[in-house]
């Protein structure tokens, strides 16, 4: 086992287009979203495991001598396997939460604990261990989510920008790195509700959505095409299709009513400025994605986040098709990480 | 008030006065993909032109256009000397270019006139010469023409115009029969007349636009709602039109508590102009390139388009003397998506979007008619809604700059009216004051 710090990145992911009509069978493309998440692993020999989630006030500790005494044979050996309802549940005793512990807390603890006991039980960033951290990743996932598709562990383990199309995950040979601004409306949406909407509106009008659901399936490869196309030094002309891209396929997720007053407006207020924006996810509210292109004054970049705040939401400058997980110098960070992750 | 000479007698004509007006139309469903072979629906709008034609004996024909300040007079005796064989006899024909040129000296306007002025008055002239001609002498007339509607704005106020020419001019020849009778309102004619009066009237529009698809001037004859497909006009399947008198107070057709039964529902509606001008062309090419460089996106998208007309024509159908709520759920919705499609096709505008949320701020639901780009929306008011609420909305709308008008599509077509029902602004309007 290595002694050293260990300090590691990985990054988040957006849907650039494709989002439900991929319910639909239709493709959609993930891209890794350069809003990252960091982890300094510092081993000690102080017998204990800590555990620390600054920004959501979480700060646990285990033993590691009575983690060791457990009888972990309900984690199996060998090959990453499914977690069961009955390792789940053995996983909540070694936890040892209090009964009142908030959900989100539980869970990260949980996905934790069982890739601790997991990982570290054996003796032991090619292709190969890429594979190795995602499989193990999804796992995670499954302990949060119960039962995700994977993109999201896939993308951030790759990062670049992946297709998913009828449960198939595959990556987009070479996607070039796109500026784009986040921001979040932080209006509160059912994802359920609005995925059953448009199921809704299939059923109920299924000669008007089955075709709008095929051009978004369309706007999914065309995007793909341009994307793989786009080399060092993408040309002008193909940004523009993207940004008619993105243009389509919002008034397409309005159309399939999943759309929200608060998108409207973060899509005028870019369109007013001459950039095109789009609803990512699950719509209804919550995040979109502004996409900048090459040759835009930094003043005007800073001018159009000022007024997507000014609308009260939050606005981030970032890259979508961004590097997956990553390992870092401790000198190489950002400061405001490393104070991050020195918990200031 | 001249009593009539007697029907059947060769050229007689009526000699009392003639009140006929008709209605503009909208784009209800389907604009833009029409052009490339799908279904739309075009409804009549209860905005209307209105035409007094009174008989004379003082050889003159007069020509009066109040909206836009066209006063214009002929001497019959002129008229009736030029060599106007250039006009064939019998049916309805095309109105070649030579003819257009006679037409133009004959009508002797200014060569600094309007275009709108000339085009106006060429289309009066060639329906006045080509129906009158079966009169033994071509009458002396004073025609007056006044309109709701805004020109321009692809509402079909030049078909409504060929439409109450056609229907006035026939009438006064007797070609086609009075069908006002003693204590009516407002009638309309049969069948076989309003054909023929469509027909005409999409001569008129011809003198016009050259080369129109003849679906204004149709709709503002039938009225109700027509479907256009692949340059055929049909009717909805929906129920017979009838029509019964209306009470002597009932001024204006077609209002709020309408008396006419139509082939398919009135349904009240905000007709809203932007006042944004827009180039039609330029707006029609952009959705072709846009098909043409994205083939596998847009073609479905015009697929998508196509089944909301259908979709809102079946509902039409359906919907009899007492539309269900669900129906106009569903009417909005089509509304919505079709709104949604015609932005993705690249023919909206930050002034329709404007005006969508405008009205969806109050739960109202609306789409651009017609080429967009500009121009106008309709939004849909379903039943039940409060006056004030109706009326802050349109606040609302004006005081983004728009014009804002309260009507209803599916409105009566061409129809005559008696001199006393109609209301005190339009007989204001066609006195000139």
């Amino acid at each position: 086992m290595l002694s050293e710090v260990l300090l590691v990145s990985a990054p988040g992911k957006v849907i650039l287009h494709g989002e439900h009509a991929v319910v639909h069978g239709k493709v959609a493309l993930a891209v890794s979203l350069n809003l990252r998440t960091f982890l300094r692993l510092q081993p000690h020999s102080n017998g204990k495991v800590d555990l620390s989630l600054p920004n959501i006030g979480i700060k646990r500790a285990w033993d590691v001598a009575r983690l060791q005494s457990l009888d972990a044979s309900f984690l199996e050996q060998g090959d990453v396997t499914t977690p069961t309802s009955e390792q789940v549940e053995k996983l909540k005793e070694v936890a040892g939460l209090p009964d009142d512990c908030a959900v989100t807390e539980r869970l990260a603890v949980q996905a934790f604990l069982y890739l601790y006991l997991s990982i570290c039980r054996k003796q032991r960033w090619t292709k190969e261990d890429l594979e190795l951290i995602n499989k193990w990743a999804f796992q995670g996932e499954r302990m949060i989510h119960g039962n995700p598709s994977g993109v999201d562990n896939a993308v951030s383990t790759w990062g670049g920008a992946l297709r998913y199309h009828q449960g198939k995950i595959s990556s987009l040979k070479r996607s070039p790195a796109l500026q784009i601004l986040l921001t979040n409306t932080k209006v509160p949406r059912n994802t359920r509700a609005l995925v059953a909407g448009v199921r809704n509106r299939l059923l109920k009008f299924p000669e008007i959505v089955a075709p709008l659901l095929t051009s978004i399936d369309a706007i999914s490869l065309e995007c793909e095409r341009v994307l793989g196309e786009m080399g060092e030094a993408p040309a002008p002309e193909q940004y523009v299709v993207l940004e008619e891209l993105i243009d389509m396929n919002q008034h397409h997720l309005n159309a399939l009513g999943v759309g929200h007053a608060s998108l409207d407006q973060l899509c005028q207020v870019t369109r007013a400025r001459g950039l095109h924006s789009k609803l990512t996810g699950a719509g209804g509210g919550g995040c979109g994605i502004t996409l900048l292109k090459p040759g835009l004054e930094q003043p005007e970049v800073e001018a159009t986040k000022q007024a997507l705040t000014s609308c009260g939401f939050d606005c981030l400058e970032t890259s979508i098709g961004a590097p997956g997980v990553s390992i870092h110098s401790a000198t190489s960070l950002d400061s405001r990480v490393q104070q991050a992750l020195d918990g200031l | 008030m001249f009593k009539p000479i007697g029907k059947g007698f060769p050229g007689a004509m009526l000699s009392e006065v003639l009140l006929v007006s008709a209605p503009g139309k909208v784009i209800l469903h389907g604009e833009h993909a029409v052009v490339h072979g799908k279904v739309a629906l075009a409804v009549s709008l209860n905005l209307r032109t209105f035409l007094r034609l009174q008989p004379h004996s003082n050889g003159k024909v007069d020509l009066s256009l109040p909206n836009i300040g066209i006063k214009r007079a002929w001497d019959v005796a002129r008229l009736q000397s030029l060599d106007a064989s250039f006009l064939e006899q019998g049916d309805v024909t095309t109105p070649t270019s030579e003819q257009v040129e006679k037409l133009k000296e004959v009508a002797g306007l200014p060569d600094d006139c309007a275009v709108t002025e000339r085009l106006a008055v060429q289309a009066f002239l060639y329906l006045y010469l080509s129906i009158c001609r079966k009169q033994r002498a071509l009458p002396s007339l004073d025609i007056v023409v006044w309109s709701e509607l805004p020109p321009g704005a692809g509402l079909g106020s030049s078909a409504a115009y060929s439409v109450c020419l056609a229907a006035a001019l026939l009438t006064v020849c007797e070609e086609i029969p009075n069908p006002l009778k003693d204590g009516d309102c407002v009638n309309r004619w049969t069948k076989e007349d309003l054909e023929l009066i469509n027909k005409w009237a999409f001569q008129g529009e011809r003198m016009i636009h050259g080369n129109p698809s003849g679906v204004d001037n149709a709709v503002s004859t039938w009225g109700g709602a027509l479907r256009y497909h692949q340059g055929k006009i049909s009717s909805l399947k929906s129920k017979q039109e009838s029509i019964t008198s209306c009470v002597p107070d009932d001024a204006a057709l077609g209002r709020r508590n309408g008396e006419m039964k139509l082939g398919s529902p009135a349904l009240q509606i905000l007709l809203t102009n932007t006042k944004v001008p827009r180039n039609t062309r330029a707006l029609v090419a952009g959705v072709r390139n846009r098909l043409l460089k994205f083939p596998e996106i847009v073609a479905p998208l015009l697929t998508s388009i196509d089944a909301i007309s259908l979709e809102c024509e079946r509902v039409l159908g359906e919907m009899g003397e007492a539309p269900a709520p669900e129906q106009y759920v569903v009417l909005e919705e089509l509304i919505d998506m079709n709104q949604h499609h015609l932005n993705a096709l690249g023919v909206g505008h930050a002034s329709l979007d404007q005006l969508c949320q405008v009205t969806r701020a109050r739960g109202l639901h609306s789409k651009l008619t017609g080429a967009g780009g500009g121009g106008c929306g309709i939004t849909l008011l379903k039943p039940g809604l409060e006056q004030p609420e109706v009326e802050a909305t349109k606040q609302a709308l004006t005081s983004c700059g728009f014009d804002c008008l309260e009507t209803s599509i599916g409105a009566p077509g061409v129809s005559i009216h008696s001199a006393t029902s109609l209301d005190s602004r339009v007989q204001q309007a066609l006195d000139g004051l």
